[in-house]
């Protein structure tokens, strides 16, 4: 468990080190699996079919923000649609503008969650996205997650009546746009997703909120389980044919998965809770302080020091040659210090001593200055 | 010589502004009557023009037969029963985003609170030095 620790914090500081570089790279990588599979499913239009746009077009998504790269990749399905027939493109623009009206307002920043479901649909495992919404995102995300779902069966009723609309002429329009609204409406397996995939989120979230000990397990194994069950009460109302197997191994990887953003989020230890009471003029505090999981993370600082030695011979007497020898000797120094998992404003209540290390490159010296916080300067940091 | 406690305070109210507070300031700038005006007023807007293209597809899906009975059917009952859904749509997403907004005010309004008292803590640390 210790290693498990010590490999997180190592992992925390490589990031807060590299974030520069990582977060545009992983973005780079997602946009370029997302623009890839889209015209893998689609290809309508061949000239989007193309590796050097989809290089371009992912390279733009790095450094722009989540929201663009969602605008983009509802861009590209939209021009396929427009290749396959321009009354699909219409459908489909009406459906995102209906969803960015009514839906998007109220949760602009779940923008990556749109963008993840359809993707993790296509790669078999989208029950993972309800359990970790519940789990770090908010009762709002439900609604990010809903669009996600029904982005993906709209795409997936284009891709399945592309051969039809192929066939049809450009009298038959209304027909058109009859066959693609008539696979959204009708949609019964969508439905039924939707629906799981909400309560799921919400359950989660209430859940893990709660004040009892091990909430974060409960609620994804709650929130598994609900997923499973609604999807197969709607599987016996509606006859969606819905895989039970993929359910189930589906759901297992879905806990797996939340597993390790609890690992990275919220490691504690319930065998050290602390209880206390205590009370001030207006209110009487119940407080329950459950400890987080950190380990000191060893650094190493690595210390040179140059001696110079004098000539053994006095002047005047020939040396050979040998002149003043220098040597360097180095000495290894192991600093602990104790990793804080999360700076940001007002969360740091309650930690008794925390250090600033600075690194300074003269001659291999480490400067490290320790402060310790007192109670008095606890209460000014507030949570926020 | 470094203030050590008040660069602290410094640094993390930075943080705060830079990342969650940015919201919040801008939600807090306004009062509570006026932030939820604007936002159920850009609600309505937004739920008029959703009602607009669900209208504009519900007549597409069957265009053939809305043209053929339209000179039979009762325009003015027809027009009666679009303005009533329109009315219903309207106020439950209003209502909804009244609540939201409700919820998000609040919520925005508390965390100030506690900036602003680091705010005023940090003035006096200033006012201590002088």
């Amino acid at each position: 468990m210790t290693g498990l620790l010590e490999l997180r914090e190592k992992i925390k500081l490589i990031y807060s080190k590299n974030e520069v570089f990582i977060l545009p790279i992983a973005k780079f990588l997602l946009a370029f699996i997302v623009f890839n599979t889209i015209n893998g499913q689609m290809g309508y239009m061949t000239r989007l079919d193309n590796i050097a746009i989809v290089l371009i077009v992912s390279l733009m998504c790095s450094f722009l923000p989540m929201g663009c790269m969602l605008l983009l990749s509802a861009l590209f399905s939209l021009l396929h649609m427009y290749a396959l027939s321009m009354e699909v493109a219409l459908v489909g623009l009406c459906v995102y503008l209906l969803m960015f009206l009514l839906f998007f307002r109220f949760s602009p920043k779940d923008s990556l969650v749109v963008v993840l479901t359809p993707l993790l649909f296509l790669f078999k495992l989208p029950y993972v996205i309800p359990v970790a919404m519940g789990l770090i995102g908010t009762p709002v995300s439900a609604v990010s997650v809903g669009c996600g779902v029904i982005v993906y069966y709209l795409l997936m009723t284009v891709v399945n009546s592309a051969s039809t609309i192929g066939t049809m002429g450009a009298e038959e329009a209304v027909a058109k746009i009859r066959l693609i609204i008539d696979g959204i409406l009708d949609n019964r397996a969508m439905l039924v997703t939707v629906t799981a995939f909400a309560i799921t989120v919400i359950v989660v979230y209430l859940i893990r909120r709660m004040a009892v000990d091990y909430s974060w397990t409960i609620a994804m194994v709650a929130g598994a389980m609900i997923d499973l069950v609604i999807l197969l009460i709607g599987d016996l109302l509606y006859d969606t044919n819905i895989s039970v197997l993929n359910a189930v191994l589906g759901s297992i990887v879905a806990v797996l998965v939340a597993k390790v953003i609890e690992f990275f989020r919220f490691c504690v230890d319930y065998s050290r809770t602390e209880k206390t009471q205590f009370e001030d003029d207006e209110y009487y505090y119940y407080v329950k302080a459950v400890p987080k999981m950190t380990v000191a993370a060893p650094t190493k600082t690595v210390k040179k020091i140059n001696t110079q030695r004098r000539p053994a011979a006095p002047a005047g007497r020939s040396t050979g040659g040998t002149g003043t020898r220098s040597t360097t000797r180095s000495v290894v120094t192991e600093h602990t210090s104790v990793a804080r998992g999360d700076d940001s404003y007002g969360r740091q209540k309650g930690q008794g001593a925390y250090s600033h290390r600075n690194e300074y490159a003269n001659g291999g010296r480490s400067v490290t200055i320790n402060s310790s916080m007192t109670e008095d300067s606890i209460e000014d940091y507030e949570d926020l | 010589m470094l203030n050590e406690k008040r660069i602290i305070l410094m640094t993390k109210m930075a943080s705060y502004e830079e990342k969650e507070g940015k919201k919040n300031l801008k939600i807090g700038n306004y009062f509570r009557s006026d932030y939820i005006a604007i936002q159920v007023l850009k609600s309505v807007l937004c739920a008029t023009i959703a009602f607009a293209i669900v209208f504009a597809l519900f007549i597409l899906y069957d265009f053939e037969t809305f043209m053929q009975d339209i000179y039979k059917m009762d325009l003015i009952g027809f027009a009666r029963s679009v303005l009533i859904y329109y009315g219903v749509t309207v106020v439950v997403y209003g209502s909804l985003s009244y609540i939201i907004c409700s919820y998000r005010y609040a919520k925005a309004k508390k965390s100030l609170k506690c900036y602003y008292h680091n705010l005023k803590k940090l003035n006096a640390m200033y006012n201590t030095r002088k």
